[in-house]
């Protein structure tokens, strides 16, 4: 009873390498479906993502599931990729180094982005696709409703996935939201049409932004973006009108000047009757002057503020790491002690079978000597037999559950099948 | 049960409280799954704690129900607590308790200073001195809950202004959540408190015009701390609304929300700590005895 993997991450294997090694969702099924074939009486699972991919594969015979060398073959060979491109940068390991392995992978601490939250997502769909495929087992049950509990323990009990680190996410979730209750009855300006505005009114639109307007120097361009994003397009020369309307502001344009200046801005400044203002000034050089930000009632955050702003929020992930890793640690301790508790169940029902069996024999010669017993005295000499029995035979099961923590506890194993007679 | 009701004493419900204030403070430090559970577990004995014993207290005091200055505080730390409960279970994430715990404590610490004895009434008056009770404890309610609002947007406007990311575990209601409430307490206080101190002043008059109790006069400190709290109150209305369309109306609205909680605190304080005959008991029989007699 024991499991295994292999595979390869962004960690050591390049890009153009792992691109060739993924799989899609039929070529997993393919994968799953001949790795049945080849290696029957084993269960597998094969997580792929961009990042990664690696097989979990476990077995309950006493020979074991195939060393992780084998795996990272089988791996090669379903891709067509190789044995000798993929040999120095796929690696594995077996037992309790590979269950600690899928738990820090299923918590994202061996994620691109430390902690990122789509990994959970990620791993339950492999073991979706295996349970379709028919390649799991209990094994691989119990190993990977592990690695989602142990992922949920990261999540809930550190603060890992929960500092945003890009700069759209903390724009709109760290100080737009500070600033606003809702979005929903805000109105939105998109300025210019930069990389970053899509992403943030997509952050905007989940907040509940509904009232969009994108404004751009090329009409064009601004009304090809509003179709495009679902919103309105308004007319570049009406910016000082949208400034008046507007709420929140994101700005993107390409201008090497400022959009918008101080004395611009102070002249529609009384037209917004003290309404707060949160711009968010995504373009490079900056599209408003900074000197808005000091203006009473305006947010102004620029790309550097919402840069520092993830960068302490990534340290702070950082600062998260010893903690995660001491739940994976108590996790993975918690899952090979109930794995090898598993390997002594079929000796202790054999040891039970064998004592209630004699206590059943000498219950039947004793009432046939003592006939006039009633009911409810033969049923108290029951009872007083099955009490014995469960007392005899509670030290040696608590021994074997103790040692059970500490690893596979064949000495008292092969000890009890000895003393007791009891088949392998 | 009614044996159980009446061994609830004031340090079972404040034992509670402090508790949960206490796992609410250590949210600055770090995180746990169990703490909100176990913070809400603590508020929620404590509350009920406080009702029965503001039940018991009401059902035994053969004067009217809850008419006296001990428990005045303690009816207003009842609402607060309940408040900051529903608005910690509403809000799982925002650190209410940690700003309106301690208010409730500090309630329950004045109310332990206060006297226990009903204020001196009269079947003339009793409906006059609800009326007052009523409305200043509404606008002490309402100031509370609008400087805490002002204080948070303070502390909010201040992460935001340095440009920082919320504190772990510490997440601060939306400027626009704290200035509405703000704003809104401040009418309400203003008129609680207008409200308050006229009923005062009726149910000072008919105990004059009838003779019945002891005349609170212009000059007790009691009459002149409250006349300037609500004067202050009224002009922060009236100053919040006039600067409701400038930039700068949602900072000057905060800050006179805070300023009322500072005035009320020292209000409470010097009420709890100086003389008066606020309340007090006539220094010589009434003319009418009419408690004795039961009619005026």
């Amino acid at each position: 009873m024991s499991l295994t993997f292999a595979g390869g991450s962004h960690h050591t294997v390049p890009i153009e390498l792992r691109e060739r090694l993924a799989f899609s969702a039929e070529q997993a099924a393919d994968a799953l479906d001949r790795f049945r074939r080849e290696f029957p009486g084993n269960e597998a699972v094969l997580l792929s993502t961009c990042n990664r991919v690696e097989l979990y594969a476990a077995a309950e015979q006493r020979q074991g599931p195939p060393p992780p060398d084998e795996l990272a073959m089988f791996l090669a060979e379903c891709r067509g990729v190789e044995l000798a491109a993929v040999s120095s940068v796929l690696a594995g390991d077996r037992g309790p180094a590979a269950v600690k392995h899928l738990f820090s992978v299923a918590a994202g601490l061996d994620s691109m982005v430390l902690g990122e939250p789509q990994i959970v997502a990620q791993v339950k769909q492999a073991w979706q696709l295996a349970v379709a495929s028919g390649t799991t087992g209990p094994l691989t049950g119990e190993l990977f409703q592990a690695a989602l509990r142990a992922a949920k323990r990261v999540a809930s009990e550190t603060a890992l996935g929960r500092e945003r680190l890009s700069i759209p996410s903390v724009a709109v979730a760290d100080f737009a939201a500070g600033v606003f209750e809702r979005f929903d009855d805000k109105r939105v300006l998109l300025v210019g049409a930069g990389k970053m505005a899509a992403e943030t009114l997509r952050y905007l639109r989940d907040a509940g932004a509904r009232d969009v307007r994108v404004v751009n120097r090329t009409a064009g361009r601004a009304t090809e973006l509003a179709t495009r994003l679902g919103a309105t397009a308004g007319r570049y020369d009406d910016l000082a009108a949208e400034l008046v309307a507007a709420d929140l502001i994101v700005s993107t344009t390409g201008a090497t000047e400022p959009v918008v200046t101080l004395a611009a801005f102070a002249q529609i400044e009384a037209q917004r009757q003290g309404r707060p203002l949160v711009v968010l000034d995504l373009a490079v050089p900056r599209d408003f002057d900074p000197a808005i930000g000091e203006r009473p009632g305006v947010w102004l955050y620029s790309v550097d503020d919402l840069g520092q702003a993830c960068e302490a929020n990534r340290r702070r992930r950082q600062r998260e790491m010893p903690a995660a890793w001491t739940i994976i640690d108590e996790e993975t301790r918690r899952f090979m002690g109930d794995l090898h508790h598993r390997s002594t169940v079929p000796v202790i029902e054999q040891l039970r079978a064998g004592w209630n069996e004699t206590g059943e024999a000498e219950l039947d010669r004793l009432f046939r000597k003592l006939p006039d017993l009633d009911e409810a005295a033969r049923e108290e000499i029951r009872q007083a037999f099955s009490r014995y029995a469960a007392k005899m035979l509670h030290p040696p099961l608590a021994s074997l559950r103790n040692e059970s923590h500490a690893g596979p506890p064949h000495g008292l194993l092969d000890a009890l099948r000895r003393l007791f007679d009891l088949k392998d | 049960m009614a044996d159980f009701i009446s061994r609830i004493s004031v340090v079972c419900f404040a034992a509670s409280y402090a508790v949960g204030l206490a796992f609410e403070a250590t949210r600055l430090w770090f995180r746990s799954g169990v703490r909100g559970v176990t913070m809400v577990g603590f508020v929620t004995a404590g509350l009920l704690a406080h009702t029965l014993y503001l039940v018991w207290r009401a059902a035994t005091v053969t004067a009217l129900p809850l008419s006296s200055a001990f428990d005045w505080y303690l009816l207003a730390a009842w609402l607060l607590a309940a408040g900051s409960l529903w608005m910690t279970l509403s809000n799982p994430r925002t650190p209410v308790g940690l700003f309106v715990l301690p208010v409730v404590l500090g309630l329950i610490g004045a109310a332990e200073l206060s006297s226990r004895e009903p204020f001196p009434q009269s079947p003339a008056t009793q409906t006059w001195g609800a009326i007052h009770g009523s409305f200043n404890l509404l606008m002490s309610v309402a100031v509370v809950l609008g400087g805490l609002a002002g204080g948070m947007w303070l502390i909010q406007a201040g992460r935001l202004a340095r440009k920082q990311a919320p504190l772990q575990g510490f997440r601060m209601p939306s400027l626009e959540k704290m200035s509405l409430w703000a704003s809104r307490m401040t009418v309400v206080a203003a008129w609680a408190g207008g409200s308050g101190f006229l009923s005062g002043m009726i149910l000072n008059a008919v105990n004059r015009q009838r003779g019945l109790l002891e005349i609170v006069p212009w000059n007790d400190p009691v009459v002149l701390r409250m006349g300037a709290l609500v004067t202050w109150l009224v002009a922060a209305a009236v100053i919040s609304r006039l600067l409701s369309h400038r930039p700068e109306g949602r900072r000057v609205t905060a800050l006179l929300s805070l300023v009322s909680l500072v005035m009320l605190t020292a209000s409470i304080l010097w009420g709890v700590l100086g003389p008066t005959q606020h309340g007090m008991p006539p220094r010589q029989p009434a003319v009418a005895a009419p408690l004795a007699g039961g009619a005026a």
